[in-house]
């Protein structure tokens, strides 16, 4: 190992992490006030939090390498435990998407995300000399396919197209060529276009709850009979949005929030409820803090000293980026309901732990860059 | 400058980042926008949608006033009743426990749990039963389901203690309470007290806007629960409360409004005289039903009235009119198939027949004709009247038609001529005038009426009859507070041309002068021509109404205008100036006048309206009679007192001399202590029910009874009518009706002084 400096850890990027966490718990706290039975978890989020603290600061003194050399192991175990939740494990366990580990519930798919970007991490470090064929791009998709696989089957829509996002990114930037982007983003459409029209003609796809159909139905085509229930969450996060005006109505004192108007608004729609209450500039600084840390996070792959640390930086850049923006999509009413958190704002052990573990690796990646600091 | 130290890697194309940063912006930038849009731009009005999300406002109801009668018997109150409800929004989410939870609830209600579609389930109205708990539950889930749908109406006290104790284990199950009109005195006073429906779609909007809720408050639909409404209805009080998403109460968001109780109503009826009223009309009614047709059911009399009133005061002491209805069984809501069966009932039940229903009057209306040829000088009191059998009399369309026997001379008989099949040509042979109305003499009336040769030279004639008839309170509504009241008819050449189409004649004129023909009145105006009578030839305002007081039992003034329906208040203005002013306050619509509508008069506290005295006021036209024909002139003028006391006589002769047509009754039927007077009428008629059963034979027409009598005689307190539709003889069928109510309200008033007294 090499003279490790702590002078080299982004405290800036920690630093973002704390104040948006923070500003998430605070938030969670507002937001499940009404609701005696959803009390204790604002002290849980409070925990995970400093958990996560602790976790970021051991990842960045591991150098991530050894997690790539490890690459194989940790695939494959994440794989066990993905296979145990989706449909062929589901004798076993039962549908869940969670194992109960003493009062936590663990997500394996929000660890997952990691994982790929690991191991994406390492076949491209790998394969970095190779020509950019289509042998190159299967086989990374491959690597993909053997996780979001066990993901989609779940079913997992809304985490499969993460983390497919986070593929489309990393092949990208390692060179993909655009007769490939073509023809991906051909077949992709057509994909798309196949499943919209599918749904329309009411013909139910094997890997899609129905509630996942209708809703992209809904959002494509809005049902003018539409029930009560379809449009209600959506429509009340627009109210809760579009209420808060420029200064908001105060912590505390949003109406659409604190009267329980606005539904799951410690999760999904908590960018709701600080639009609410803090309007617009609330909407704002939350923005830039997720911009910030997505920024921190580019500049570390760019200072990365290998390429592997570069994708890992940029998967988890990717990562946060798409999450964060599709989850203020839905609250916009931009795109259909997903139930993607926002980063380390919204309530979710298994989520926020995730992101603390890409962040970790991230901060261990800029502390091994490769400028001269003597 | 670190940046420019670290060497690219060579894999990291510049250009391919910043595609990535190209996408991230433009992704950024439409977050922004759209955040921008909706929260600077369109920011009122999803404020706007957050209020209404959070505000709820409720109507608080107003209590109804209660209607006591004159004693401070109860005749219409409010009562609770229970709806079992379910609030669809917290119903259990386990759909085994719901269903377990609904079928408990059936078998304590009988509700079935599933009955028809959830589309047929729309066509139903509340509280009518057909649809299934599962299906009112899911119709009230998918409209608001905060709002609690009521499963089974009206169910008993111990139903709903029952389902209240078990609502812990029952999650959105409770008991609703509704106030319900509850009549103590049911079918007895229904004609007058009316009843309660829905407010119909045409008044929604204006109800509405006085704050009134549809579907949940009430209106009247007959009765004093129209005619007072806006006296009894009060006025609902709001709140504007801010609520959770659960429809939880948080606070109020402005004072709340309290609701003002409707004023309380008392009656000028007494009820033990009504139940007496109705029981001695039925009594008579089924005797004679029975007594030919025995007890087959078939009617006879069909229907009938009877009404009692304080002369002096107007107040009306008792008003049956049969047959009725049950208005406690539209307390809840009107059954159709009730509704079906009152409305489709050839003999009217709905209608209050003392008021809405018109009919010849037929010899009381001989006071009006007893009236006018004395006081015009047609006869005098000791002048001898021929009064044959039956008179041969000249029906003539033109004044100067020649009358030819055999073509238009027609026999005019008196009611003598022909008992039974006994003919009696001789008839009462002479009478002066008092017996003519003692008697009831046909032909003695059509001399007065229509005149005879060189015995009365110049009959009343039918223009000035109409206007002692008039005056003795016939020919228009009399004004009482009561809806749907008829005006009658009092028929003249004019009207006759314009709605038979054909000349006066002269045997029209001697007909009208005993009643019939075109005549028609109410019960209740017959009523009245005796209570002038009674009480010296001053008529005073029929009035139900004794007083109105507000829920602390302070008594309110109140004004009544008959010709609109509408109530008034007095009310204290200020103009700009500051000086105050009296005005008027209109409840129905809110104005304020400062001069009230003519006839309008004060129901409460109670005053004795005089309409007119018909000795003092100059209510009847001078008409100048030469030559056969009548020319009316400007001048009015009034009746002589004498004239008055005359007829009194008559009335009271009718009574007290063997051959008088009430002797009968008061002297061996219902022997009286106190002296009493009246008149009785058999009125012939040939209605379509008539016509129909072919019983408009000719000297064989079928006939109401009337019967008319005040008591005591020299200082009168009560009036009675008493009228029977195809009764037969007034003085058999309807007067012993008459009788048994007055030797009542003698009985009553002596029970109530020694009560006092004690």
């Amino acid at each position: 190992m090499r003279g490790l400096s702590w002078r080299n850890f982004d405290f800036l990027l920690l630093g973002a992490v704390v104040l948006a966490s923070t500003f998430g718990v605070m938030m969670i706290r507002s937001a499940i006030a009404g609701n005696e039975g959803l009390l204790p978890l604002g002290n849980r989020q409070i925990y995970f939090v400093l958990i996560g603290l602790v976790v970021i600061v051991l990842l960045a003194g591991i150098d991530y390498r050894y997690w790539l050399s490890l690459h194989w192991p940790i695939y494959l175990i994440m794989m066990i435990f993905l296979l145990a939740l989706s449909g062929l494990g589901q004798a076993a366990f039962g549908a869940q998407r969670w194992f109960t580990v003493g009062v936590l519930f663990l997500q394996p798919t929000e660890f997952a995300k990691i994982v790929v970007i690991l191991v994406l991490a390492r076949y491209f470090e790998k394969s970095q000399n190779d020509p950019r064929d289509l042998k190159w791009l299967i086989k990374s998709l491959a690597w993909v396919w053997g996780l979001v696989i066990w993901i989609l089957l779940q079913p997992n829509l809304s985490n499969v197209i993460v983390t497919m996002v986070i593929w489309a990114g990393m092949v990208w930037m390692n060179g993909l060529q655009l007769k490939h982007v073509i023809i991906f983003g051909a077949v992709g459409a057509l994909a798309f276009g196949a499943l919209v029209a599918l749904t329309i003609s009411g013909i139910r796809l094997p890997f899609l709850q129905k509630y996942q159909q209708d809703r992209i139905v809904n959002f494509i085509l809005p049902d003018p009979n539409a029930t009560y229930g379809s449009k209600y969450n959506v429509d009340q996060a627009l109210i809760a949005i579009g209420s808060g005006g420029l200064f908001g109505k105060g912590y505390g004192y949003g109406t659409q929030t604190q009267f329980r108007f606005l539904k799951v608004r410690h999760t999904d729609f908590i960018f709701s409820a600080t639009a609410e209450e803090f309007g617009l500039a609330g909407a704002i600084i939350v923005i830039a803090m997720e911009a910030f840390i997505i920024w921190r996070c580019f500049r570390a792959a760019q200072k990365a000293r290998d390429l592997s640390g570069a994708m890992i930086a940029f998967g988890v850049a990717m990562l946060l980026f798409f999450q964060g923006s599709a989850n203020i999509a839905v609250n916009l009413r931009l795109i259909p309901v997903s139930g993607l958190p926002l980063p380390f704002i919204s309530y979710g052990g298994s989520g926020l732990m995730s992101l603390m573990v890409g962040i970790g690796l991230v901060e261990s990646v800029t502390m091994r860059h490769k400028s001269m600091d003597f | 400058m670190s940046s420019h130290a670290v060497p690219r890697n060579s894999r990291f194309e510049t250009w391919r980042l910043f595609v990535i940063y190209g996408v991230i912006v433009l992704i950024l930038t439409t977050l922004l926008g759209r955040l921008i849009s909706m929260q600077v731009f369109d920011s009122q009005s999803y404020i706007d949608q957050a209020v209404e999300n959070y505000t709820k406002e409720i109507s608080s109801p107003a209590p109804r006033g209660i209607i006591y009668d004159r004693n401070g018997f109860i005749l219409a109150r409010n009562a609770a009743s229970y709806n079992l409800v379910i609030t669809p929004a917290y119903v259990p989410d386990d759909d085994a426990d719901t269903q377990r939870i609904y079928r408990e609830i059936s078998t304590l209600t009988g509700v079935p749990v599933n009955s028809g579609t959830l589309e047929e389930a729309k066509l139903f109205a509340p509280c009518v039963e057909g649809p299934g708990i599962n299906q009112l539950v899911a119709l009230g889930d998918s409209l608001a389901p905060y709002t609690p749908v009521q499963i089974k109406c009206n169910i008993s006290e111990n139903v709903a203690r029952l389902v209240s104790e078990r609502s812990v284990d029952w999650p959105g199950v409770g008991v609703e309470i509704v106030p319900i009109r509850d009549y103590p005195t049911g079918s007895l006073t229904a004609n007058l007290i009316g009843f309660l429906g829905p407010i119909p779609a045409s008044l929604e909007q204006s109800l509405r806007a006085k704050g009134f809720v549809p579907n949940r408050d009430k209106i009247g639909y007959a009765g004093v629960e129209t005619s007072l409404q806006e006296v009894l209805a009060g006025v609902n009080g709001k709140r504007v409360i801010q609520v959770d998403v659960a429809g939880q109460e948080l606070r109020n968001l402005e004072p709340p409004i309290a609701p003002i109780p409707g004023y309380n109503v008392t009656l000028t009826i007494d009820t033990r005289l009504q139940a007496v009223a109705e029981a001695s009309l039925l009594q008579e009614i089924n005797f004679w039903n029975r007594w030919f047709y025995g007890n087959s059911g078939q009617q006879r009399i069909s229907s009938g009235v009877v009404i009692a009133m304080n002369p002096k005061t107007g107040e009306i002491l008792a008003m049956v009119s049969y047959p009725t209805y049950e208005n406690n069984r539209m307390s809840r809501f009107i059954p159709g198939y009730y509704y079906n069966q009152l409305s489709q009932d050839p003999r009217r039940p709905l209608l209050n027949n003392a008021i809405q229903s018109e009919y010849p009057p037929g010899s009381v209306f001989k006071l009006s004709t007893a009236n006018g040829a004395l006081n015009e000088g047609v006869v005098t009191t000791s002048q001898i009247i021929q009064t044959p059998g039956k008179l041969e009399l000249c029906e003539q369309f033109t004044p100067n038609e020649p009358c030819i026997p055999g073509q238009n001379v027609r026999p005019f008989v008196d009611w003598i001529y022909n008992i039974r099949g006994v003919l009696n040509p001789a008839g009462f042979g002479t009478l002066d005038f008092l017996r003519c109305i003692a008697y009831s003499s046909n032909v003695c009336f059509y001399k007065l009426g229509g005149g005879y040769g060189d015995e009365i030279k110049q009959g009343l004639g039918i223009f000035r009859l109409g206007e002692y008839a008039r005056a003795l309170g016939y020919g228009a509504a009399s004004g009482i507070e009561l809806p749907g009241e008829a005006d009658g008819l009092i028929p003249d050449p004019q009207w006759k041309r314009i709605n038979q189409g054909e000349n006066w004649s002269t045997g029209d004129t001697y007909i009208a002068s005993v009643g019939q023909g075109y005549v028609l009145a109410t019960p209740l105006q017959v009523l009245m021509s005796g209570a002038t009578m009674a009480n010296d030839g001053k008529l005073m305002q029929p009035t139900i109404v004794r007083e109105v007081t507000d829920s602390e039992g302070k008594v309110q003034t109140v004004w009544f205008s008959p010709t609109d329906f509408t109530i008034w208040v007095p009310r204290t203005v200020s103009d700009d100036r500051g000086n105050t002013t009296q005005a008027w306050f209109n409840l129905a619509d809110s104005t304020i006048v400062k001069q009230l509508p003519a006839g309008s008069y004060q129901i409460s506290p109670f005053t004795a309206n005089m309409k007119w005295d018909i000795t003092t006021d100059p209510r009847i036209a001078v008409y100048n009679c030469e030559g056969g024909n009548c020319i009316k002139t400007d001048q009015k003028k009034t009746e002589s007192p004498s004239v008055v006391k005359s007829v009194q006589a008559g009335m009271r002769l009718a009574v007290t001399d063997p051959r008088g047509t009430l002797y009968a009754i008061y002297s061996e039927r219902y022997p009286l202590p106190i002296a009493v007077a009246g008149k009785t009428g058999t009125a012939e008629y040939c209605d379509d029910v008539a016509l129909k059963a072919n019983r408009c034979q000719f000297g064989s027409w079928p006939t109401h009874s009337w019967t008319l009598s005040y008591a005591p005689y020299d200082n009168p307190e009560i009036v009675v009518l008493a009228f029977e539709y195809n009764g037969g003889e007034g003085a058999s069928v309807a007067a012993p009706v008459v009788a048994r109510v007055l030797k009542a309200y003698f009985e009553l008033k002596s029970i109530d002084l020694a009560k006092n007294g004690g």
